[in-house]
């Protein structure tokens, strides 16, 4: 098997950095097990988490351009290197307020099934891999019928991270 | 193995490109042929070009190994060589053949990256051979036609690839369509630059005052903007194609329809040479089908209703394009029953529209309102209105218009306004409440700077009077939704006019006129009705384009 050029070669990388992390800390932590690779940020005082692999970049918000008659939850379009990418507004999709801009609000690009979107957050903690076995259900109480995008709650190093499902949460599917 | 494949894949993208306008202008000549026989014509002209564009697809299709393809073409070439040396043959029953045979070569190319079944083809060439060897004994005593035959195709074995390949001059060369796309892509690019770059220097200018070297810079850009006006134009200019494309399909399309329906029904088209963008060509061939469709099977009459009317047996629908003031103007007639008013009134009615009957205009537009076209009772009742709705949203999308025109008992026109090309878009760049918009040059007939007293309320909605008739005025932030109060205080009004339809829409700046990129919206966004797209103005920012041509349609209030 040759290593193909572009950005399979990329992958391959990522993989191997992958590995020499994993290998350089097997020593202090000894507990391999499935683990969850996520991208968190932060909404009012609450942290979130997708999985990094459906995350393509994080960008500063730039100017976002409302369009009329536009859907709801969606803040408008914006130029990311000459494409135009549509930021939704998660806030509002998940019963909070209008995002108020401020130096730390951030648009984090994701793509889900081929379709890239923007999703604007009021800041970017970090990239953090956390075994799977800290994700416990949410508590039943706070679903409901609407609120089906929540797939769990992982506890970590004393943080709460609730898990989020792009593809509910940014009605792709309709 | 993967690499075989791809080369495989390529080399059927080019024996597609290559044998399915050849395949499609056979159809097409086969067509006409029948119809010169039935007027006592022989046609002589059109069999000696069929025969070199049947080897050539038959040679082409051996090449790749297609055998269905091959056998249906060589089936087809000898038809033709038995008609060439016997005219007597040529009537409706081979017509018929000939017409089938094209038709199945066509769609047998065009799926040609799929392996073809070769049963159609199987059973299509038994049938040549049937009829063949039913006429033979006829011949057999004339001429013996079948050596004579055998000679031909020997001949032409070697002497018509030779032509073929005289006609494609060593100075042409075959370029993937989306090369041009990517060029498009990279030239929108650089327009959008030029456009920041302009914009830094009005700054400069503000800042510094008239320089000597910011005179010398202003000559440069003045000189770039030339240059990249002239690189827009050959770009755009290599991206057009005759529109006879599309229409070359159409007369065996319509055939086979009107046999289906029992119908006779006589194609004429005009306008073939005129130029479109490939893109646009590509985009419009669906509705005409679906509006070509719509006609023969709706609008033409039978035969023998048709002869109670006092009409020629033969129904006729006419598709003509012409330029027009920058646009390509389509128009599309059917001598048929035409359209009744009266049930498309009572239709609305029933559906809890409010309509002014006295408003033909505002009656004729219903039909293509999506719930109002789907509605079986319509298209059964009046005949009409099946799926219209998605015919006028392919047109608007393309940032075209779509009218309609119909007389009783004499027929329909459906009138379709479209842009030659829909990459670059010469608008007009508003602004309303702090948002920058962009208005098609297209539909701009004025811009009017208002005065007070200019736009008078009337029933809570603005009216003003512009060349001698009162127009509506709309708010443009009522209109888009901007948030701000409503304003009656904005400097100017755009009028927008398509047609007949003519609106002022009031805004608070009128920025300059600029070439703009058409960048689709995504459907994540939803799909307003307003806005037709989006673009990349000189500073980055997005600019939604106003859909104008929708806005005067559908009467939105504001």
């Amino acid at each position: 098997m040759s290593a193909a050029p572009g950005p399979r070669g990329a992958d391959s990388l990522l993989r191997f950095a992958d590995e020499l992390q994993r290998l350089s800390v097997a020593g202090e932590a000894p507990a391999p097990g499935p683990e969850l690779h996520l991208v968190t940020f932060a909404l009012d005082k609450e942290e979130f988490g997708i999985p990094i692999a459906q995350v393509r970049e994080v960008i500063r918000v730039g100017e976002i351009t409302r369009v009329p008659q536009a859907r709801q939850h969606v803040r408008g379009v914006t130029n990311l290197r000459g494409r135009i990418l549509a930021v939704v507004e998660i806030r509002t999709r998940m019963g909070l307020s209008v995002a108020e801009l401020t130096p730390s609000s951030r648009v984090i690009v994701v793509g889900v099934h081929d379709r890239t979107l923007g999703i604007l957050v009021d800041g970017v903690s970090q990239v953090v891999k956390l075994p799977a076995k800290t994700v416990a259900p949410a508590p039943e109480e706070v679903l409901s019928s609407s609120v089906d995008y929540i797939t769990g709650v992982a506890r970590w190093n004393s943080r709460l991270i609730i898990l989020l499902d792009l593809e509910k949460v940014l009605l792709l599917r309709d | 193995m993967a690499g075989d494949d791809n080369a495989f894949g390529e080399l059927i993208e080019d024996y597609i490109a290559e044998c399915l306008p050849l395949a499609e202008q056979v159809g097409d000549a086969f067509v006409q042929l029948e119809r010169r026989w039935r007027e006592g014509d022989g046609g002589d002209d059109l069999l000696a070009q069929l025969k070199g564009r049947l080897h050539t697809v038959k040679g082409n299709s051996a090449m790749m190994g297609l055998a269905p393809m091959q056998t249906v073409a060589h089936a087809l070439e000898d038809l033709c060589a038995v008609l060439d040396a016997e005219r007597a043959l040529g009537g409706d029953e081979v017509g018929s053949l000939l017409v089938r045979g094209s038709g199945l070569l066509i769609d047998l190319i065009r799926t040609a990256a799929k392996a073809p079944k070769p049963k159609p083809a199987e059973q299509f060439v038994k049938r040549v051979r049937i009829f063949l060897d039913r006429t033979r004994s006829k011949r057999t005593t004339s001429k013996r036609p079948g050596l004579l035959l055998e000679r031909r195709r020997s001949e032409r074995g070697t002497a018509e690839p030779a032509t073929e390949a005289g006609d494609s001059s060593s100075s042409v060369v075959r370029v993937d369509f989306r090369r041009l796309d990517v060029m498009l892509e990279v030239l929108g690019e650089s327009l959008i630059e030029q456009a920041a770059v302009a914009e830094q220097y009005r700054m400069l200018v503000r800042k510094l005052g008239p320089t000597n070297e910011l005179v010398d810079l202003d000559r440069g850009l003045v000189a770039l903007q030339k240059t990249m006006k002239r690189l827009e134009g050959i770009l755009m200019e290599t991206r057009l194609l005759p529109i006879a494309g599309v229409f070359g399909r159409f007369p065996r399309l319509v055939r086979e329809l009107a046999e289906a329906k029992q119908k006779q029904v006589h194609v004429v088209t005009t306008g073939g040479e005129i130029p479109l963008d490939k893109a646009v060509l590509d985009r419009i061939s669906e509705p005409l089908v679906h509006l070509l469709t719509n006609a023969v099977v709706h609008g033409i009459e039978s035969p023998e209703e048709r002869a109670r009317a006092g009409k020629p047996a033969e129904g006729t629908v006419s598709l003509r394009a012409s330029s027009e003031s920058g646009r390509v103007v389509l128009r599309l007639s059917d001598d048929g029953r035409g359209l009744d008013d009266s049930r498309i009134l009572a239709k609305a009615e029933s559906l809890g529209l409010e309509v002014q009957s006295s408003d033909t205009e505002q009656v004729r537009s219903l039909i293509f309102l999506p719930g109002f076209s789907t509605a079986e009772q319509v298209s059964s009742l009046a005949g009409r209105g099946l799926g219209l709705d998605v015919v006028a949203n392919a047109v608007h999308e393309l940032g075209g218009t779509i009218a309609m025109e119909s007389r009783p008992g004499q027929g329909v026109t459906f009138t379709l306004s479209l842009p030659v090309t829909l990459a670059i878009l010469r608008s007009l760049i508003v602004e309303v409440d702090h948002e920058r918009y962009a208005v098609p040059i297209s539909h701009v007939a004025a811009t009017v700077r208002t005065e007070p007293d200019t736009v008078h309320q009337v029933n809570q909605k603005g009216v003003a009077l512009w060349r001698g008739n009162l127009i509506h005025v709309s708010d443009g932030g009522a209109l888009l939704g901007t948030g701000a109060a409503a304003n009656t205080s904005r400097r100017f009004y755009v009028v927008i006019s398509m047609g007949s339809r003519t609106r002022g829409i009031l805004v608070d700046r009128l920025i300059g006129h600029q070439d703009i990129v058409v960048k689709s919206l995504d459907p994540a966004v939803g799909r307003p009705e307003v806005i037709s797209g989006t673009t990349i103005l000189g500073d980055g920012r997005v600019a939604c384009i106003l859909d104008a041509g929708r806005i005067l349609d559908q009467r939105m209030s504001a």
